[in-house]
């Protein structure tokens, strides 16, 4: 049972697109193809973009987005977030547009790039939702799982270098630790959030992450096989991983 | 930062005898309709606040050593000094107004539903066919034409009191020292110090865990505090693990993957 307005399907899918795009971005960044980098900067906006519209959909008063963008709130996080999107799409957009990349652009969009796939978990950090803000790990969680889906889907789109795999299924690993972390030190306060997850409501979503979304790509590289079903595999535990976080923070509010 | 002179509304558990009196006044001088609930084994209904229920009275019932007790506490915005929801707020829409009372601006609020996740009192909530978020106004419109919030004046016992806060944070103090003395040792005032003070006021003759408060709450800027330095250091962490991983030369990952 989740509360009226509860932040849902919307905003999962905007977490974990715009992490996505993100993280391919500056994870091509790190690569030694111009061509990654490009394709990256697109997938990024691409994300941003869509996600942007997906939270406006969200609104209770989409039509009055606009009221996000003219003020100056930066102890709110929502606020902040917000801003960081629009100069992100910014930045990236003249990326796509100009042939020569000036080196200060590139720094900027990255940190603001940066900074749209990091407020999210700071966003639900501050919150008054125990699952979320009992412990310190949402940004960690969140970080890690954008460089695994970013890593994932450049090379399910045609990226062949050999660290790729690497680095996504490394992350992958890291953000599992993390989020082991995560679910024994909140247990305490949030007990019933956990619950849902390991058997209830929210198991599906749990256990499809640790088990497709982890557990298969690891092995399927060790194995050295299906290069582009684990990419997959990988991308779906990344939703599924914003899904149950979303949710699980809300478990218990009431509603009637 | 919260004035002398601020709106504040006292309640003093030790009189209540649970009638809810204030709940249906709420309702009526707010326009607020009724709640189609279910029987969940309380009286205590309905079972959480909403964006059509500002106030409820909450009931804390059960068994301790053979003896009943049943409790009654206030529930419904705080109105805090250092308020979340305000402070969440993307647009400024939640704002505090002259004498310490927070209120949304229904012409304003974007729907985003910040301040629902924040406010540690879960007295904020989203009012889906109008798209913004509903609470309480500590009757605004009424404590500033004097007169008293519609709670508080239909309260038949006394338990619920209007005045400026510092003579009720005054009254509250003096009625613990006598309800310490009448035998009541853990009576306390909660609300000095939550969320940098807030302007509705409790005396409680428990620790205010037993009904449910909330105790050791950090405000929002303390969260954001938090949540942004926790991101700088795995941002700064993660990022160098990626940058290592993704330079180690083939051979020293000792594949023959090519």
């Amino acid at each position: 049972m989740t509360a009226a307005g509860e932040w849902g399907i919307w905003i999962v899918l905007y977490f974990w697109l715009a992490a996505m795009g993100g993280g391919a971005f500056l994870i091509a960044l790190g690569l030694r193809d111009e061509r990654a980098k490009r394709s990256g900067a697109f997938l990024a906006f691409l994300g941003i973009v869509i996600g942007a519209l997906l939270l406006i959909v969200d609104l209770g008063q989409p039509a009055r987005f606009w009221h996000l963008l003219v003020g100056f709130h930066p102890v709110s996080v929502m606020w902040l977030g917000s801003v960081v999107l629009a100069l992100a799409g910014v930045g990236l957009f003249l990326l796509l547009v100009l042939r020569e990349w000036p080196g200060w652009l590139v720094w900027a969009t990255a940190i603001l790039v940066l900074l749209v796939v990091g407020y999210t978990g700071v966003l639900l950090m501050a919150t008054a939702r125990p699952f979320w803000s009992a412990s310190p790990l949402m940004p960690w969680i969140f970080l890690a799982s954008a460089y695994t889906t970013g890593a994932a889907l450049l090379v399910l789109l045609g990226n062949h270098e050999p660290q790729l795999r690497r680095v996504s299924l490394n992350f992958a690993v890291v953000e599992a630790i993390l989020v082991a972390a995560h679910l024994i030190w909140v247990y305490p306060q949030a007990t019933e959030a956990i619950r849902a997850m390991l058997t209830g409501e929210l198991a599906w979503a749990f256990w499809g992450f640790a088990i497709l979304g982890v557990a298969l790509p690891v092995i399927m590289e060790l194995q050295r096989r299906a290069e582009a079903l684990a990419a997959v595999l990988v991308l779906l535990g990344g939703f599924l991983l914003r899904y149950f976080i979303v949710y699980a923070g809300q478990v218990g509010v009431l509603r009637f | 930062m919260a004035n002398a002179k601020d709106y504040a509304i006292l309640f003093d558990a030790s009189h209540c005898t649970g009638c809810r009196a204030c709940q249906v006044a709420c309702k009526q001088w707010n326009d607020l309709p009724g709640e189609a609930t279910e029987n969940h084994g309380s009286y205590e209904n309905p079972p959480s606040l909403s964006a059509d229920t500002w106030l409820r009275m909450k009931f804390t019932e059960g068994v301790e050593g053979g003896e009943v007790f049943w409790d009654f506490t206030r529930d419904a915005c705080m109105h805090c000094s250092s308020a979340a929801c305000v402070e969440s707020c993307p647009t400024a829409a939640v704002h505090y107004v002259e004498g310490g009372v927070v209120v949304v601006d229904q012409d304003w609020c974007i729907g985003c539903r910040n301040c629902v996740q924040a406010c540690p009192y879960n007295a904020i909530h989203f009012d889906e066919g109008k798209g913004v978020v509903q609470k309480c106004t500590l009757c605004y419109d009424r404590v500033s034409n004097g007169l008293p919030p519609a709670c508080v004046k239909a309260c038949p016992t006394g338990a619920l009191t209007t005045g400026t806060l510092a003579e009720l944070e005054a009254a509250a103090q003096r009625r613990v020292a006598q309800l310490k003395a009448a035998g009541y040792p853990a009576a306390n005032v909660y609300g000095l110090s939550e969320m940098g003070g807030t302007h509705v006021l409790y005396v409680l003759l428990k620790h205010p865990s037993t009904y449910g408060l909330p105790t050791g709450l950090a405000t929002q800027r303390q969260k954001v505090t938090s949540g942004w330095l926790s991101a700088g250091i795995a941002a700064a962490v993660l990022g160098l693990a990626g940058t290592w991983w993704l330079s180690e030369r083939r051979e020293e990952t000792g594949g023959d993957r090519s």
